[in-house]
């Protein structure tokens, strides 16, 4: 195990979708090092014929193919009703590419180059994505309750009051409970900030959250995970 | 090639011109030969019987012998050249014209004389039954005089073609000289002067106007390419000390390493300096980008204090644990149009340059207001401030001050603020104000529609 700090969900079936033998090897070892099964194909009409055959759980795809783009192979996909969850790979060339991607229905959008934990932090999450039923109205971990509609957290009865922004870093963190979520990955749920910013805005921002969160509770619940980012556990 | 002004378009419009010109002096020609041929012929018509009236009138008072003498008078004038006869049945009794037939009105024959052939306009009458008067003109009277039109009308014909091909020809000859002198000047430029400009010879005419443009767009490429080989330069420059330091590192731990720590630790070190290598490129990259202008497309209407409230949220937890304060002083409503995440950028970077570059527990504020068609945002601190001199520098590509070179970064951060100001056409300046401290001042143009309520 490449990141042996990464506590990650259940081993699922991936498709890589990339062209470059290079890139697509190097993301492969590190799928395989997470126990995930991963198939690979280097053509966009291979893709999205693997695709189409179902079964994974989660679709990577590189914007730039030979054979059919990115875009339109995931746009295909969808409008033959395929919802397998999608996170598109990019290199810097388009800055609009995100929403673009977003748009065409992607799930989640990853800059090349990137760090390995941030990938698979990104595909554990849209993983599970696809098998979310309905919107929760409530969200729990152990004696953490948060309730949506009424936009209140109690912790072991006790009411927290926190500010809007840590409401909604807490709310991420409990959506993605037990799955690790990356600087990156908060920046952009978080605060809508597609940048790495310079300060450690994240870090921050956690600790005042675990300040009021975790602070005076015998079991912790928000772990930080070295190299890779933050995770809420209910152990 | 000499003839090569003919092919100018000066010297085509002079050649048009003179063409009209031409055309127009040859119908003018037609048309005066015409008016004064019939006004001379009806002056000799009138003459001629005002003469016969004055035979007549002489017959009728004093007989033939009065009327014979009034014809020589007539022929002795020294203003009258005309011709006339007196004659009854057939014979000349007084005149310079032989017997003719006796024709009434106005009369028109010729004769000819020792091989010479006259033409002659005059008017013909009976001033006595049998007695026959005939008063009339040499037509070469008439005839010469339209010679002498029709001279003129071709010395003026001449002169034009010669005026209109001489003025073309200087025209275009004057046009072609400074034509090529540009041509000259462009490819002594392609050769790689970028110094030189196009010669401008401060007429303020047509060709001052475009040579005055052609300069301005030189002085943006050399202004541009001199940039570009400074970040070359720059960039290959800031590279290699990264990556020496990257290769230093890895032969260290392949000659000292022991431990499969010892590797782990090595190889932690060298996978953050190609972090950061990566994170310079990306920084550049996303300058470039943002410079190409292609986020404009993404542009949409935003509140300007909303977005800086939001950013004081952001950086407040950040500031606060460098010992800072952030705060909102003043914010004006003021919707701008531009790029909601590029904005939260060049605001982050500057609220980041607050809090790095200054000694803990300064504060620094952040502020909006609306001055004229314009929201002017500014963020503010009182630490050391940066020396006026300095100003410029800052906003220049992988610059850092000596204070701030043990910081971590690349000295990219004003550079996209520039960039992404420059984006939105936004004004940006350093204020020195009286206090301590600096003052980072972007001026936005308002949006179209926020005058409205």
């Amino acid at each position: 195990m490449p990141f042996p700090n990464f506590r990650f969900a259940a081993p699922v079936k991936i498709l890589l979708i990339e062209d470059d033998k290079e890139t697509s090897a190097h993301i492969v070892y590190a799928l395989h090092g997470e126990g995930h099964e991963v198939t690979v194909c280097h053509d966009g009409l291979e893709g999205l014929n693997a695709a189409r055959a179902g079964g994974q759980a989660a679709l990577i795809v590189d914007r730039m193919l030979p054979g059919m783009d990115g875009l339109s192979l995931v746009r295909q996909l969808r409008a033959e009703g395929n919802r397998t969850p999608v996170l598109f790979l990019t290199t810097m060339s388009g800055l609009n590419d995100r929403v673009e991607g977003l748009k065409g229905g992607g799930d989640d959008y990853l800059v090349k180059p990137f760090a390995f934990p941030e990938l698979l932090a990104r595909v554990d999450v849209i993983a599970r994505r696809g098998s979310q039923d309905s919107e929760p109205v409530r969200l729990r971990a152990a004696d953490l309750e948060m309730d949506l509609i009424r936009r209140t957290v109690h912790r072991g009865g006790k009411p927290i009051e926190l500010q809007a922004q840590e409401f909604r870093l807490l709310e991420y963190l409990l959506r993605n409970m037990g799955r690790v979520v990356t600087r990156a990955m908060l920046l952009e749920n978080v605060w809508e900030l597609h940048f790495d910013p310079r300060t450690n805005i994240v870090e921050t921002h956690m600790s005042r959250l675990r300040g009021k969160v975790d602070r005076g509770h015998a079991a912790e619940l928000i772990h930080t995970v070295r190299g890779a980012g933050y995770t809420l556990r209910a152990d | 090639m000499r003839i090569r002004f003919l092919r100018t378009e000066g010297f085509r419009l002079s050649a048009l011109f003179a063409g009209i010109f031409a055309v127009s002096v040859v119908i003018l020609g037609i048309f005066v030969l015409v008016i004064t041929n019939q006004a001379l012929r009806d002056q000799i018509v009138a003459f001629s019987f005002t003469d016969i009236a004055a035979i007549r009138n002489g017959y009728d008072f004093e007989g033939e012998h009065e009327a014979r003498e009034i014809v020589q008078q007539f022929m002795a004038g020294p203003a009258n050249s005309g011709l006339y006869l007196l004659q009854r049945d057939g014979k000349a009794l007084a005149g310079n014209l032989p017997p003719m037939a006796t024709r009434t009105g106005t009369v028109e024959f010729s004769f000819s004389v020792k091989g010479r052939t006259r033409e002659v306009l005059g008017r013909g009458d009976f001033i006595a039954p049998g007695l026959y008067v005939f008063s009339g003109s040499d037509m070469a009277r008439l005839r010469s005089v339209q010679a002498h039109i029709l001279n003129i009308m071709l010395v003026l014909f001449a002169a034009a073609i010669l005026i209109a091909v001489a003025g073309g020809a200087l025209v275009s000859w004057g046009f072609l000289r400074r034509t090529d002198a540009m041509a000259k000047a462009c490819r002594a430029i392609m050769q790689g002067d970028l110094t030189l400009r196009i010669p401008v010879r401060g007429a303020h005419d047509e060709l001052d106007r475009l040579a005055e443009a052609i300069n301005e767009m030189l002085s943006r490429i050399s202004t541009l390419m001199e940039n570009l080989s400074q970040v070359g330069n720059d960039i290959a420059h800031d590279l290699r000390t990264p990556v020496t330091h990257l290769r230093h590192r890895l032969e260290r731990a392949r000659s000292e390493g022991k431990t499969a720590q010892d590797y782990r630790e090595a190889l932690d070190a060298a996978i953050a300096k190609a972090d950061e290598i990566l994170g310079l490129f990306t920084a550049l990259l996303r300058i470039a980008q943002i410079e190409g202008g292609e986020r404009r497309a993404a542009f949409a209407s935003l509140e300007l204090g909303e977005l800086l409230a939001q950013m004081r949220d952001l950086f407040e937890p950040v500031a606060e644990e460098a010992g800072d304060q952030l705060q909102l002083a003043a914010l004006d409503k003021a919707v701008i149009r531009g790029d909601r995440q590029l904005l939260m950028q060049l605001f982050s970077n500057l609220i980041e340059n607050a809090v790095v570059h200054t000694p803990s527990g300064t504060r620094i504020w952040l502020s909006l207001s609306r001055v004229g068609g314009h929201a002017v945002a500014r963020v503010s601190d009182d630490g050391p401030g940066v020396p006026r001199e300095e100003h410029d520098r800052l906003f220049r590509r992988l610059y850092r001050r000596e204070a701030s070179r043990s910081q971590p970064g690349y000295g990219l951060g004003l550079s996209l603020v520039a960039a992404i100001a420059e984006l939105h056409g936004a004004a940006i300046r350093l204020v020195d104000g009286s206090r301590p401290g600096l003052t980072v001042e972007v001026s936005f143009p308002l949006a179209a529609d926020t005058e409205k309520p």
